[in-house]
């Protein structure tokens, strides 16, 4: 094992993020009132890391380290982008609201080594590698959950998520332990011969557990039941970013186990897929429906999404491998920037559906936003939205299996399904008169500029898309 | 690049009513100059180029997603020409119809050039998925200006005619999709004739694309979302709602559905002609049945529209000529009874048929164009939907002899409610006395009627102004289904 210059410019995203998160911890201990300037640290270090992968994916670098348990590709790099820009999105939505705790370094580092786990994460190539990655990344984020001290919700929904989360992570880890006894290797190359043939019940059962794990982290139904507590008590950045960047990466690294490590056991884990996906879509909608405060409400909604995503996977066999690579890959971006924008509309118009009315008389910026993002999240075009579902269906029509083409009926289903309690939003927005009594959020400056962007992000996916898919299609996984 | 340009330019106009000053008055009047240049460039386009318009011309093509081939692929053939042509039409006169949009005219003015715009885009469309982007455009704005501006039923409507419109779109997108993914690329031109692909792949694409398309005209068992929506709506809206937004369904089929899946729609094609009789007379009975004056003329507008059906399915090049026109006739004389039905009951005060009565002796004006209007609904000879209804019936008769004969007897039920609608409501006794002080249409309001009525006695007179630029393309398209 030789450390050479190639692997630490492979490795630079990781050290800038670690770098600037030792920072801002530092800063946070020893100088007084540093709100602002570890705020500032913070973002800089999320845009930095941010460029840093961009010029790699642009000089097009490819490498692998540590005995091929470590790859830098297209692929990774693509999902690290994924993690860093909402992190920076993050960190200026935390930076007023955790100033106010008393706590903003701790919390801005927390944010910061999310991004560390995640990036990580979509790297690994060996089972235990992800593991670790995966729990660097989650146990900050069940600390991020918890952070606000005010409200008795966020303990109750931090607790909630940090037991099934380590549920969820010894399942996983029993999985993998399994699949490490058939494969005898825990590195995806290896395991991908021992499950080129008829799968033996332990390697069966390992794959499930596995399967399970990784279900409970992007909140798949019936895994999903710690979203809505988690995301309605945790800060509004906290539930912003954890709900689209470490599961773009989750989302991510599940891809590269299925199609670098199981390729052969297709047949098995699509048919899971296609179930968990089904299941996961209608319960997220179904209970959306219910909801009158919109964190919960987008809490569901976010469960729904990674029923959309699943239905890529379900989808990836035959031919139709690299469009649901591109499904996964396009529709992660895209549900990002739309997410991302509705979760912070939050700080600045609350969390009572009630509390939108009349919006659009009020503040028509903000009401216009929200409405893109709603839209988007509908999946109506040219927004982003649109083309991650374009996608997943384009995939599904190319697999030519009949289990996808009823999963692919149910993503319409689903889509039209979704609409009222969207639509409810928009309704409450630009029909109704404003109510006297709407009590507004407490999001600044910074986090009106940092929604209006994202709207506009989501609009102009529409002109981006065309590169985005060319990138995904070369992405190097299959 | 002149197709592009006459596309947006709506856009900007939007951009530019959110940045006019709080003045009703100049908001309007810039509205009508920015809804006026998309009209004069259609003009410009026809007289200059109307004689080539048989494949799509003035064509412009832009990468967009080239892994998949789809593009930003736009131009004109005579099949979208004249809903091209009608689109910057009705804009305009919805914008000068616009006298019952009290609040927020601005807003109103950006959501309804938006629309246009993703009209004007689906008759222009030259790739699938550019098609349904354009299609789906229309949808916010409709619903916003039905539920900002509508009635105090305004809410449940906007929301039923989105999701229903939606839940018909989404099908159809999936079986866009399917098409372009299985026949590698998403251009209309390429795709003529099916793509390459064999008969099942097709039918099984038809099908759920041909639904999308029957929930958006709508189609008789798919329409219950449109009585609500259209009564809700305010008169500038109804325009728009009824003479335009049907056709995004029906040229939907003419231009998409039969010739780029001409083995797929087969087996469906009696299905839709027998849409299309039931749309005319289930239109035409229930539209007897309706009290309120804005209903009646709703249901007949879903029973011409039985027409342009009919004349589709038929296959035929008399047929598909008179569906293709049916679909401009059928807008100007819809929005011309909407128009009068608004000005009607804003004096009245009521829509109810049997509160109205005797208003030609005070109304002469207004009473006269509903009469002319009414007469080119029943398809009055010398009245441009005439000879369209004529042709579609012909066509019809020719592939499916039944349906032909039960349309032409739509036609005599049509003029019974319609002739019935007149006698009551403008005919007659003076009905209230509150009605002797009735004024008749102001300038505005007949600057919004007039150039229906002048273009309905035009093209009734002189239908070859359409047909003769639409007969290249109708004859293409039923080349590729194998008749003619």
């Amino acid at each position: 094992m030789s450390y050479t210059g190639e692997a630490f410019l492979g490795l630079m995203p990781e050290l800038i993020s670690t770098g600037f998160l030792i920072a801002v911890l530092m800063v946070g201990v020893f100088v007084e009132r540093s709100t602002g300037l570890v705020a500032s640290l913070a973002a800089l270090g999320a845009l930095v890391t941010f460029v840093g992968t961009a010029v790699l994916l642009f000089i097009g670098f490819e490498g692998e380290f540590f005995g091929g348990g470590y790859v830098v590709d297209a692929f990774a790099l693509y999902f690290k982008l994924i993690v860093t820009g909402p992190a920076f999105f993050a960190v200026l939505a935390a930076a007023r609201w955790s100033g106010g705790t008393g706590d903003g370094a701790e919390y801005l580092t927390l944010i910061l080594s999310v991004v560390v786990g995640a990036m990580l994460l979509v790297s690994m190539r060996d089972l235990f590698g992800i593991f670790l990655a995966l729990e660097l990344s989650t146990i900050p984020s069940y600390a991020m959950v918890a952070f606000d001290r005010r409200r008795r919700e966020s303990a109750e929904g931090g607790m909630k998520y940090l037991i099934t989360g380590v549920i969820a992570s010894s399942i996983m880890l029993y999985g993998m332990v399994l699949i490490y006894g058939v494969a005898g290797s825990a590195q995806l190359a290896d395991i991908a011969e021992a499950f080129s043939e008829q799968l033996t019940p332990v390697a069966l059962i390992g794959l499930v557990l596995l399967v399970s794990g990784f279900a409970f982290k992007v909140s798949a139904a019936p895994f999903h039941f710690w979203t809505p507590d988690a995301y309605q008590g945790a800060p509004t950045s906290a539930a912003a970013f954890l709900s689209v960047a470490p599961k773009a990466a989750i989302f991510g690294v599940l891809l590269r186990i299925l199609l670098e490590g199981m390729p052969g056991a297709t047949s098995v884990w699509a048919v899971v897929m296609a179930f968990l996906s089904i299941v996961t879509m209608f319960v997220g909608n179904l209970f959306a429906l219910r909801q009158r405060n919109v964190r919960r409400m987008l809490a569901y909604s976010s469960v729904a999404h990674s029923g959309y995503i699943l239905a890529a996977f379900a989808a990836l066999q035959g031919q139709a491998v690299p469009t649901g690579v591109q499904a996964v890959m396009i529709y992660s971006a895209a549900y990002a920037v739309m997410n991302m924008g509705a979760f912070l509309v939050i700080d600045l118009a609350g969390e009572e559906v009630k509390g939108y009315n009349g919006l659009f008389r009020t503040r028509p910026g903000l009401a216009i936003s929200m409405g893109v993002f709603m839209a988007a999240l509908v999946g109506l075009p040219p927004l982003s939205g649109f083309f991650g579902k374009a996608w997943v269906l384009l995939a599904g029509a190319q697999s030519g299996s009949g289990l996808v083409y009823v999963v692919v009926g149910a993503v319409v289903v689903n889509s039209v399904l979704s609409v009222p309690y969207y639509f409810g939003i928009i309704r409450n927005m630009f029909f109704e008169k404003p109510a006297g009594d709407a009590k507004p959020g407490e999001g600044g400056f910074a986090v009106e500029l940092s929604v209006y962007t994202l709207a506009a992000a989501t609009v102009i996916f529409a002109l981006v898309v065309g590169p985005l898919a060319a990138l995904a299609q070369a992405s190097g996984l299959l | 690049m002149i197709t592009t340009a006459t596309i947006f330019i709506p856009l900007l106009g939007a951009i530019l009513m959110l940045f006019m000053p709080d003045d009703a008055r100049l908001v309007r009047y810039t509205a009508m100059a920015v809804a006026a240049v998309p009209l004069v460039l259609t003009l410009y386009i026809y007289f200059a180029h109307g004689s080539d318009l048989g494949a799509a011309s003035l064509t412009q093509e832009l990468n967009w997603i080239p892994s998949l081939d789809i593009g930003y692929r736009v131009g004109l053939d005579g099949l979208g020409f004249g809903m091209f042509f009608l689109t910057a039409l009705l804009t305009l006169i919805a914008v000068v119809a616009s006298w019952d949009i009290q609040e927020n005219s601005r807003q109103y003015f950006a959501i309804l050039f938006l629309a246009e715009l993703g009209m004007l885009g689906v008759f222009a469309a030259q790739d699938l998925i550019l098609f349904y982007v354009f299609f789906e455009v229309t949808l916010i704005p409709m619903y916003l200006m039905v539920g900002i501006w509508g009635d105090e039923n305004r809410r449940s409507a906007a929301i039923k005619f989105f999701i229903y419109t939606f839940l018909g779109s989404t099908t159809m997108l999936a079986g866009f999709l399917a098409f372009g993914v299985l026949a590698g690329t998403f251009s209309i031109e390429e795709l003529n004739a099916g793509g390459g692909l064999g008969t099942t792949a097709q039918v099984a694409i038809a099908a759920p694309i041909l639904f999308g398309l029957l929930v958006k005209v709508p189609a008789v068992p798919l329409h219950s979302w449109l009585l609500d929506v259209y009564v809700s709506s305010p008169t500038s809206t109804n325009v728009v709602l009824s003479g335009i937004l049907p056709k995004l369904g029906t040229y939907g089929l003419i231009k998409i559905a039969l010739p780029l899946l001409p083995q797929g729609v087969e087996p469906f094609l009696p299905i839709v002609a027998a849409l299309g009789v039931v749309n005319i007379v289930y239109g035409a009975f229930v539209a007897f049945l309706q009290p309120d004056l804005k209903a009646l003329v709703a249901y007949s507008s879903i029973g011409t529209l039985g027409f342009i059906l009919l004349g589709t399915a038929s296959a035929d090049p008399v047929g598909m000529n008179g569906a293709v026109l049916q679909q401009v006739t059928h807008g100007l004389y819809s929005a011309l009874l909407f128009v009068l039905v608004g000005i009607i009951a804003s004096r009245t005060g009521t829509r109810t048929i049997s509160e109205l009565g005797g208003l030609t002796a005070r109304m002469p004006w207004a009473g006269g164009l509903l009469a002319l209007g009414a007469l080119a609904a029943m398809g009055v000879p010398g009245l441009a939907v005439f000879a369209s209804e004529f042709m579609s019936i012909m066509g019809g008769y020719t592939a499916f002899p039944l349906a032909g004969i039960l349309a032409s007897l739509g036609i005599v039920f049509s003029a019974m409610y319609l002739l019935y609608m007149l006698a009551r409501v403008i005919f007659g006794p003076i009905e209230k006395p509150a009605y002797e002080e009735l004024t008749d249409a102001g300038p505005m309001e007949m600057a919004a009627v007039v150039p229906l009525a002048v273009l309905l006695v035009l093209f009734g007179i002189l239908p070859g102004i359409l047909t003769g630029v639409q007969q290249p393309a109708v004859e293409a398209v039923v080349t590729v289904l194998g008749g003619g």
